[in-house]
């Protein structure tokens, strides 16, 4: 077989997605400009999603927390820019506090909305994982946090604008530059091709085999002599990180982050995204991303409540036909069963 | 000491309302090992059964227990059949396939009945007076109810034929399968059963708080933490789980706010779970 052959179809899905996104602005269509910017950014949150789930097995049901933590953190570094933001003062905060001061530059922010969510997640693998807490058990315990991290951004209204969140944000900038929406566009869309290289390279290593190794049979790897707790630990940091970023990209791209873009809605909205578009393959996760959320814009304003029925409707036959999602669907070379009968496998 | 024990009382009723909520999760967790994410939809369809016979219909509540009993119970039986037994074996695909099933069920909520929140009246007015501490008798009736409720399921599982299958396929299934016992009839039953406890929860809770096509997730939650921290082995577990989970997010919630009480309760739950996964009050591992 020639080496062209070899290389899977779902790679050229990932090539014509990126060579779209890439040459969209070109139309000069502004509205819908902005909005591929923002779907862009969920890439990167659905990659971060992809790695920790369709590479390691871990369904995290609270994944928008991470997300949320970047968000967050950028948004208040963006409006605390010329002194107590507007929300703050409202109850009576007169200075600004010290973490906060210290995440008002620009490459403080972006660090710190990269680290917080990695260093979280880092020190949540390490308490659970360590003590075999796993499958179901780490999707109930993600769940049951994304509902707190929802309620205590909620709580701090002065810290966090509570129920509506931190609005009126500044554009996307760079080293204190503001960009023009092609900029912006084209750096969110550099960084989803860095997210994407760096992902693939993960999942292509040593690394990302052991993770595979982890979601098929976890026991077995140990014998091999693997530490499972250890890697499970790092996967869910780097994919914190990723997730971080996106929230980073999110606050300025958005213009606004409220409570609902970090609690159980969110989360699960991108647990849908990578379920319809399949798992494991990055493409799906880009696919299904995009799918959901441009139907979505198309749809929801006609038929609102209809298309979330929908939305649960295609889940379910994604799970009862195409249990690999759409991507599941598509030939793989170097498969050795039907992809309905490996995912009937995973437990 | 006499605001302590209003807190203590208040606990007691928001653990009878988690109890109920969490009783149907445990024993369908604990016989098909099925982690259900509409639960908290089932317990919806409850609330707006109750809604349903009480404000559209007219008839008083009491009428509206067995009849959200019987309607989520039918719900969950149809459940069963249609989704959960088609995926058994394959606890992630089940649980993405039950996440599907609640967005559906949220959705036809607030496609037929609109995204308002609905409300039902108390069915028992007046309230009990200790000097400060004031307990409404409603709050009473629903700490007497599910604690009945809670012994009548103890006594259909370990006091009848249908409950001793269940035991019989919780504790091994193959064998009982090959004891001659239908494990498929069971399980729809049981799931019925469970829901049908959803049903209840919903319906207790309705004139209580809100009713809406998505207020199902906080109960989810709530259901999942009493479940873990009580594991899915014993009535006893559940009984102190709940009691836990509520008593102690009253008591913080009491001396701090209630955000800072369901975070901190989580926290401890989370904390409790690293060192005994199977459940605090589980018995040692076979």
């Amino acid at each position: 077989m020639t080496r062209f052959a070899k290389i899977p179809a779902a790679r050229y899905l990932d090539l014509a997605l990126f060579l779209a996104l890439g040459l969209f602005p070109l139309t000069g269509l502004m509205f819908y400009t902005q909005l591929l910017q923002k779907y862009m950014v969920f890439l990167i949150f659905a990659y971060s999603l992809d790695l920790l789930w369709g590479y390691a097995g871990l369904m995290d049901l609270g994944h928008a927390v991470l997300f949320g933590m970047g968000g967050y953190l950028m948004a208040l570094s963006l409006s605390a820019r010329s002194g107590v933001p507007e929300f703050m003062a409202r109850y009576g905060v007169e200075q600004l506090p010290a973490w906060l001061a210290a995440i008002v530059p620009e490459p403080a922010a972006v660090l710190a909305g990269i680290l917080v969510p990695a260093l979280f997640a880092g020190l949540l693998g390490r308490f659970l994982f360590f003590s075999r807490v796993g499958g179901v058990f780490f999707s109930v315990i993600t769940l049951a946090l994304a509902q707190a991290f929802n309620l205590f951004i909620q709580s701090q209204q002065e810290y966090t604008g509570g129920f509506n969140g931190i609005g009126g944000l500044p554009g996307l900038s760079l080293f204190g530059r503001p960009l023009t929406l092609a900029q912006g566009y084209y750096l969110v869309f550099g960084l989803v091709l860095l997210v994407y290289a760096f992902c693939r390279g993960l999942t292509a290593s040593r690394f990302g085999l052991v993770l595979r190794g982890i979601r098929e049979n976890g026991a077995r790897l140990e014998f091999l002599g693997y530490d499972q707790a250890r890697f499970k630990t790092a996967v869910f940091a780097v994919s914190g990180a990723l997730a971080g970023l996106a929230g980073v990209l999110y606050a300025p791209v958005n213009g606004m982050i409220a409570p609902n873009d970090v609690g159980m809605e969110f989360s699960t909205a991108a647990v849908v995204w990578l379920a319809i578009g399949g798992r494991g393959s990055l493409t799906g996760a880009a696919l299904g991303a995009m799918l959901v959320n441009v139907l979505g814009n198309a749809l929801s304003e006609q038929f609102g409540a209809y298309w979330q029925l929908l939305l649960g409707a295609a889940l379910l036959a994604v799970v009862f036909f195409a249990p690999q999602g759409i991507t599941g669907v598509l030939p793989r070379p170097g498969a050795r069963s039907s992809p309905g009968k490996a995912a009937g496998k995973r437990a | 000491m006499e605001s302590f024990a209003a807190l203590l009382l208040n606990g007691l009723n928001s653990s009878a309302l988690i109890l109920i909520a969490a009783l149907g999760m445990v024993i369908i967790c604990g016989l098909m090992n099925v982690i259900n994410l509409a639960h908290g939809e089932l317990i919806m369809i409850g609330a707006y059964t109750a809604y349903g016979v009480t404000q559209s219909l007219g008839y008083p509540f009491f009428a509206a227990l067995p009849a959200a009993f019987a309607v989520t119970a039918a719900a969950g039986a149809a459940m069963e059949r249609l989704v959960v037994k088609r995926l058994a074996g394959r606890p992630a695909e089940t649980m993405l396939a039950t996440f599907g099933v609640s967005v559906v069920l949220q959705q036809l909520a607030n496609v037929a009945f609109g995204a308002q929140s609905k409300y039902v009246a108390i069915p028992i007015d007046g309230k009990l007076a200790f000097g400060k501490v004031v307990v409404p008798f409603y709050n009473l009736f629903t700490i007497l109810f599910v604690a009945a409720v809670t012994a009548g399921t103890v006594l259909l599982l370990h006091r009848t034929k249908f409950g001793k299958r269940v035991r019989a396929i919780t504790q091994n299934r193959e064998m009982a399968e090959c004891l001659g016992i239908d494990s498929s009839r069971v399980d729809t039953f049981t799931f019925a059963f469970g829901s049908g406890l959803a049903g209840l929860a919903g319906a207790l809770a309705a004139p209580v708080k809100t009713v809406s096509p998505f207020m199902g997730g906080p109960y989810l939650v709530n259901s999942f933490m009493t479940s873990v921290v009580g594991g899915v082995a014993s009535f006893f577990g559940t009984s102190a789980g709940s009691l836990l989970v509520g008593e102690s997010t009253a008591l913080i919630g009491g001396v701090s706010n209630d955000v800072l009480a369901n975070i901190l309760v989580l926290l401890l739950i989370i904390a409790a779970i690293r060192f005994r996964p199977e459940g605090l009050f589980a018995k040692e591992r076979r």
